[in-house]
């Protein structure tokens, strides 16, 4: 292994690089965009939802009853439909989300101590959504159903109202968030979307410079010289993660601050593990080049095989647990498991190496076998 | 015999040795059982067309292609593994096909250069004076700091050349390194080459498409489709090919090549002037056999000539049956456009320009074409050919000046040209994934040809391109000389009456090469189809009506090429052409003392304004040095030698104050 | 381009089927482009649709039980599958800490010593539930499925300490609710990822193919041997788009008939005509930005690295996972230039709502403008680059 070849190798990629502005763009504007986009794009919090009502009481309490979702920050008032026949196309417009059907009567029965019934129709389109819908829904029946309750009490049973009201919810839940206690979304979606980015970008950038140089033709400089295998990956690689470790400030930067995800961990620590993950990302890049031929072909493999298991297998947005026993083996297959670990302790919950290193151990494991297969399936003396 | 006493003295010890290579990728077979030895200090030639199996071969000798059987050695190494290979990698120089491709675009020349030399540890001294002496040699020091996508076909072959050479390897493998650079370029090339392989002991492995290159080298394998079809120096080949070359001039060319081909095999015209080989007998018996086949009909003196290479390569292809039993083309009769404005200019340029930004690769050009003319555009890479044709076909507008193109205006009746004109490019460029009967039917829709005309135009272009039996073949899966002539099938389904062609046969073997322009003598003459094209076969260019010379985006000359040969002679004196001993050193005597020197093959030629003069000259020169003169004649300049000569006083008048 | 002498109308068309007929024997010839086509119209979908799933299963909890009371217990054991996996009893704080910082637990919950007595007393009693949101998504449905538990356990001992039975209750003032959720009753999230994928897909192809079918031609240099025949810019490209339309709405029924109805059991509520036809509008109108992405550049490398530059914020303005309501304001406005916004409103709509034109008029009408705006510039930069 000589050093000044893996230089000169390096520095040659290094300046192709920054020639070629094309790729020189989209290698750092490919993360960005993904964090961006990703970041606002997947925002799962459901607020602001638009509801309808049909009231056929119009009553002082049936108004009252209105208020308590209009001033939710969760529901997004948009007006009284007419009868029940109206809602269909603002449903199926997706004008609305929800839509309440107050019977005829409302005010009369209440008052009359009489359970009322209330029609919520929801749209299902998105059933992560409909679910989250229903759990607000319930939260303000069940608060009103409450007061109800202990007001029925106090004046039937003749407690006070305070001894009502602790009548009637014996066990209250106490809940203590952790590690993101303001339940910001975003927080959690940037700093986990660094598994996908840094997953993604190096592979690409690697995959595509090595096969760019085998659809040129200059590959052969490399094959006909006395250049060893390991030189020539080491040096070829070596911009590719170079560029990938800046990605990581970038990103890391871009979820701090356009996202507001604080950073509990230790910021040394974390850099040197995606270090590690971006090497073992860029293996699978090598990979890819040494399989496939054409940019075309590069792209559409490493497309395949590192957004899906950075999408599904990470625990990114789908939670393992919620997965079979065998896709949940599987997804421990995959790198992205273990830096969302990584990622999540880091920024959240602010641990360091001695809770992570068993992650940081396995990637470093991921990296070391990628490259020397990478090493000994590339060929200098290729069958074609 | 001092050189082939050196090549007789080294063969005890083979640089290459080569013993029954074969390669096949996937089912298809591409190199069939080739042996080869190669001595140190020798220049090999390859030689043979595209999918001869040359570049295979070449890889696997430069350790960089697997094969599956047959042994190599370079230097004594068994190349049989990657281990195998490294160990002689470092002594090997090895410049893959196409030009430039293997050089890295966004590199200025010095990086490139440099990146080549780190990649060998070369040590950095070494490098400082090798860099200035290579790129001073190729006139590259000027553009050290451009990058390499921005140069010229020629210079990049150049630079390619100075980056393959930077570790001065013992063994140079270069693949097609003149493929598509223009006669100057590869002049230049060829000097610099043999140059510094002199210089330095170097042997060197070179493929070539090129017959007219075989000359300078010392020995060469012709091969095609894989085969071995000769080894040899180039007079051994060509002593084992006997056969006399006939020459003589004709006013009614057309008739008489037709009928001249009712009996011989190899018959060409260019121009005026035909050309025939009678394959296996002495210069007297040929005449009779001509003058026979001409029946009377024709009455003129017949010289007779040496035939080249190319003669004998053809000849072998015929003797081993290796040519398709339609080489003797049965063109089918077409009516053609009708015309009664014979004489009329066709085409018509008036001082075109066409600027890409600050560049002006197209400056004031102006010219005519005939009805029924063949018109070469000649020049060197970047002289602004290509650009031409783009704006006369209407790929591109020009940026001042106008044209008449097929009776209507290039400005403003674009569409109604488009109607009227066939073009084909520099790359054949077909659909490959359409087989050739598609091909052939989609530009018949493109054009709107009824369905009727369509089957008839269908019927015209198989039997004109010999294309029987491929027609349902994938254009890409066609041999090129095939695919070449389906391409102008293509350009020709809609009977246009201008064709553009742009280099419609590089990379082609001579045989379709020669195919190829008996059909465009056939469209001009009978069919009155009028011909712009550009070419770096200078051989070819004989075959025009007319000649226009390009020159940094300019005409610099516009004739005959008869008129632009006498012009040549008129201007530069009466070329000699001298066979010697040891040619190269010749050369280095004789470069400092006449005109427009210049190796072909193993003979120079040179220009003197007084040719007993210069004979007196040369005689005591060579003998003052030692070197024996085998023959010294006047000869009638060829078009090359006309190139060469424009060319580089063009250079040189550019090159100063 | 205007032609000096006017065409006959045949020859228009002949010329435009001639050219559409190559791209699909083209394409028909490609075989690793039919293989990328039919992988995300059949595999890629599939484990899209079956693979994400936002429900919460199996979170894994762990309780430290300071009471060990038959209440306790009750309370405990209703935490479970399918939204909580009890992995078992801890006794310290610290021990809940360090399971949560290693991720091995999701929630640890603390119940107070004499939690029962104090029941018995009276007495209303906190207990603690540590929630782990890392992933906020999980974070909040667990708590919320939690608290429902917690609900449900108060609201059954209050019931047992009123002695009210179902008869009395109906003499109580409440809100009963009855919640219908349309479109998808069940809630099954493959219906909703299945079908946001192949839109997905639909925008990724109609992006790529016809950008690299015209780039394909720039690489050969067959488009200079077009250009100089009589063919207008418009009828060099629009073949193309024609072509890959077809392919894509071809690859569209294959999706639709062969993963979404048998293996998702979608049922299809309104007209799949119509779905196709709008389908075919709305590749037409991506199809422009891909020609768009062609003239910018030189190979298929590159085409491949614009189409993602591209469709990674159109995603992001589909509103496909995050509805037009939850997006900031300025980000809302600019939904309304992303074809994939309409795309996604009419998609789900014809299919899962039944909803017709009378309902969706007007995304069809954005949809259009801003289809016929796209095209026509992809089709105008190409023509000025070829000038």
């Amino acid at each position: 292994m000589k050093l000044a070849r893996v230089r000169t190798i390096a520095c040659k990629e290094w300046r192709e690089i920054l020639r070629d502005r094309l790729f020189f763009t989209t290698a750092f504007v490919v993360p960005l965009l993904i964090m961006l986009v990703l970041g606002y794009g997947l925002s799962l919090d459901v607020e602001n939802i638009p509801f309808a009502v049909v009231d056929h009481d119009r009553s002082a309490l049936s108004r009252d009853y209105v208020h308590r979702f209009s001033d939710s920050r969760y529901f997004d008032f948009r007006g009284y439909a007419t009868s029940e026949r109206a809602l269909d196309p603002l449903l199926a417009d997706s004008r609305i989300r929800l839509a309440l059907i107050i019977p005829a009567q409302f005010q009369e029965r209440l008052l009359a101590d009489r359970p009322v019934a209330v029609q919520a129709l929801i749209d299902g389109i998105f059933p992560f959504r409909a679910q989250t819908t229903k759990g607000y829904l319930s939260a303000i029946n069940g608060q009103l159903n409450r007061e109800l309750l202990s007001d029925y009490l106090a004046r039937t049973r003749g407690l006070t109202p305070e001894r009502a009201a602790e009548l009637i919810s014996p066990v209250r839940l106490q809940q203590r968030y952790l590690y993101n206690q303001a339940i910001e979304s975003d927080w959690s979606m940037a700093s986990g979307l660094l598994t996908l980015v840094l997953m993604v970008s190096p592979a690409f950038l690697t995959a595509l410079g090595v096969v760019r140089e085998k659809e040129s033709g200059s590959i052969y400089n490399i094959y006909a010289s006395t250049v060893s295998r390991g030189e020539f990956i080491l040096g070829k690689l070596t911009p590719y993660v170079g560029v990938s470790a800046f990605n990581i400030l970038i990103v890391w930067w871009v979820a701090t601050e356009a996202f507001g995800a604080p950073f509990k961990g230790d910021p040394l620590f974390f850099f040197l593990a995606s270090l590690i993950y971006v090497i073992c990302t860029a293996g699978i890049g090598l990979l890819v080049s040494i399989l496939v031929r054409t940019q075309v072909a590069a792209v559409l493999v490493t497309m395949v095989i590192t957004f899906i298991p950075a999408m599904l297998y990470s625990g990114l947005l789908v939670p393992l647990e919620s997965m079979g026993p065998a896709a949940r083996s599987e997804a421990y297959l995959f790198p992205p498991v273990y830096f969302l670990q990584i990622a999540w302790g880091s920024f959240l919950k602010g641990l360091g190496i001695d809770a992570l290193w068993f992650q940081v151990a396995v990637l470093a494991g991921y990296a070391a076998l990628l490259w020397t297969v990478g090493l000994f399936a590339f060929s200098k003396r290729p069958r074609r | 015999m001092g050189e082939a006493a050196l090549v007789n003295e080294a063969l005890a010890e083979p640089v290459l040795r080569v013993r029954g290579f074969c390669k096949r990728y996937r089912r298809r077979s591409a190199v069939e059982g080739v042996d080869l030895t190669c001595a140190r200090g020798e220049i090999y030639g390859l030689i043979g067309p595209d999918g001869a199996g040359k570049s295979s071969l070449m890889k696997a000798l430069a350790g960089v292609l697997a094969f599956e059987a047959g042994r190599i050695e370079v230097f004594g190494v068994n190349i049989d593994s990657e281990r195998a290979a490294e160990k002689v990698k470092d002594r090997i120089g090895f410049m893959p096909q196409g030009l430039g491709l293997n050089l890295y675009p966004e590199l200025t020349v010095e990086e490139n250069v440099d990146f080549f030399a780190q990649l060998r540890q070369v040590p950095a001294p070494a490098l400082a004076e090798r860099k200035q002496r290579l790129l001073k040699i190729t006139r590259l020091a000027a553009f050290r700091a451009r990058p390499m996508k921005q140069l010229s076909g020629g210079m990049k072959q150049k630079l390619g050349l100075v980056c393959t050479l930077i570790h001065e390897p013992a063994l140079l493998i270069l693949d097609e390194p003149t493929t598509g650079v223009d006669p100057v370029s590869r002049r230049d090339f060829w000097a610099i080459l043999t140059g510094l392989l002199r210089e330095r002991g170097i042997t060197a492995l070179i493929s070539t498409a090129y017959l007219d290159e075989a000359s300078r080298f010392h020995r060469l394998s012709l091969l095609y489709q894989g085969r071995l079809l000769d080894q040899g120096t180039p007079e051994q080949i060509l002593a084992r090919t006997p056969g006399s070359l006939i020459e003589f001039e004709a006013m009614d060319a057309g008739r008489i090549l037709s009928r001249l081909r009712e009996t011989f095999a190899q018959v060409e015209g260019y121009g005026a002037r035909m050309r025939v080989f009678v394959p296996g007998c002495e210069p007297a018996q040929a005449k009779i056999a001509v003058t026979r086949a001409l029946d009377g009909q024709f009455k003129a003196p017949l010289r007779s000539a040496e035939p080249e290479l190319e003669d004998a390569f053809i000849a072998l292809l015929n003797e081993r049956g290796l040519v398709a039993d339609d080489t003797r083309l049965r063109l089918p009769t077409d009516p053609g456009p009708v015309s009664d404005h014979q004489g009329q200019a066709v085409i018509e340029a008036r001082g075109l320009c066409r600027d890409f930004g600050d560049f002006r690769a197209v400056d004031q050009v102006s010219f005519r074409v005939r009805r029924g003319g063949i018109f070469g555009l000649l020049g060197a890479n970047g002289a602004g050919k290509t650009t031409v044709i783009k704006l006369l076909t209407g790929i591109l507008h020009p940026s001042d000046g106008s044209g008449r193109v097929a009776d209507a205006d290039m400005r403003g009746a674009g569409q109604t040209i488009k109607a009227r004109i066939g073009y084909m490019s520099q790359a054949f460029s077909l659909y490959q994934d359409l087989s050739a009967l598609e091909n052939i039917r989609l530009y018949a829709g493109i054009y709107g040809l009824d369905r009727k005309t369509t089957a008839e135009r269908t019927a015209w272009v198989i039997a004109m391109a010999g294309l029987g039996g491929f027609e349902n073949t994938l254009a890409g899966q066609l041999p090129l000389g095939v695919r070449q002539r389906l391409a102008l099938g293509c350009a020709l389904v809609h009977r246009p009456r201008v064709l553009f062609l742009d280099e419609p046969t590089s990379g082609v073997d001579p045989i379709g090469r020669r195919r190829f322009w008996e059909i465009l003598f056939h469209l001009s003459r009978r069919d009155g189809v009028t011909i712009l094209l550009t070419t770096h076969y200078m051989s070819e260019a004989e075959h025009c009506d007319q000649l226009a010379l390009m020159h940094a985006g300019r005409i610099v000359a516009d004739a005959s090429p008869q008129a632009m040969i006498l012009a040549l002679q008129a201007e530069a004196g009466q070329l000699l052409e001298l066979e010697v001993e040891r040619p190269l050193e010749a050369l280095a005597l004789l470069e400092h003392r006449f005109e427009g020197v210049g190796l072909f093959g193993r003979r120079i030629h040179l220009f003197a304004s007084s040719p007993d003069a210069a004979e007196a000259t040369i005689r005591t020169l060579m003998q003052g040095a030692g070197i024996r003169l085998t023959a010294l004649r006047a000869r009638t300049p060829a078009m090359e030698d006309v190139f060469v000569y424009r060319v580089l006083a063009l250079e040189r008048g550019q090159g100063a104050p | 381009m205007t032609s000096p002498r006017s065409l006959p109308m045949g020859l228009w068309w002949r010329r435009l089927w001639v050219m559409t007929a190559k791209e699909l024997l083209q394409l028909s010839r490609d075989p690793v482009l039919l293989i990328i086509i039919a992988w995300f119209f059949t595999a890629d979908i599939y484990i899209i649709g079956s693979g994400v799933s936002m429900e919460l299963r199996n979170a894994t909890l762990r309780v430290i039980d300071a009471d060990h009371s038959a209440a306790s217990r009750e309370l405990i054991h209703r935490f479970r599958p399918p939204h909580f996996r009890l992995q078992g009893e801890i006794f310290a704080h610290q021990e809940g800490t360090r399971l949560l910082d290693a991720g091995e637990s999701m929630l640890v919950l603390e119940i107070p010593a004499h939690f029962e007595r104090d029941l018995q007393a009276g007495r209303s009693v906190d207990v603690q539930l540590q929630v782990d949101t890392s992933n906020t998504v999980l974070g909040t449905l667990a708590t919320g499925y939690a608290s429902r538990i917690v609900a449900g356990f108060s609201e059954d001992r209050v019931r047992r300490e009123l002695g009210l039975t179902d008869q009395q209750l109906a003499a109580v003032p409440r809100i009963e609710e009855r919640q219908r959720v349309w479109y998808n009753p069940n809630q099954t999230d493959p219906w909703f990822m299945a079908i946001s994928e192949l839109m997905t897909v639909v925008t990724m192809l109609s992006l790529m193919l016809p950008a690299a079918a015209t780039v394909r031609e720039k690489e050969r240099g067959t488009i200079e041997q077009l250009m100089v025949s009589p063919l207008s810019p418009f009828q060099i490209l629009f073949p193309k788009v024609i072509a890959m339309t077809l392919a894509i709405l071809g690859g569209t029924a294959v999706a639709v008939f062969l993963i979404l109805i048998p293996v998702f059991q979608i049922p299809i509520k309104g007209s799949l005509g119509l779905f196709f036809a709008i389908t075919a509008v709305y590749v037409l109108a991506t199809s422009g930005l891909g020609l768009f992405i062609a003239t910018l550049s030189r190979n298929l490398g590159q085409v491949s690295m614009l189409v993602i530059v591209v469709l990674l914020p159109m995603l992001l303005l589909s509103g496909s996972w995050t509805p037009p309501e939850a997006m900031p304001e300025p980000l809302r406005a600019a939904m309304v230039i992303s074809p994939l916004y309409y795309y996604i409103e009419l998609g789900y709509g014809i299919l899962l709502k039944g909803a017709g034109l009378d309902v969706l008029w007007d995304s069809l009408l954005g949809l259009a403008v801003l289809g016929s705006v796209i095209f026509s510039f992809g089709v105008w930069r190409f023509r000025r680059q070829l000038g």
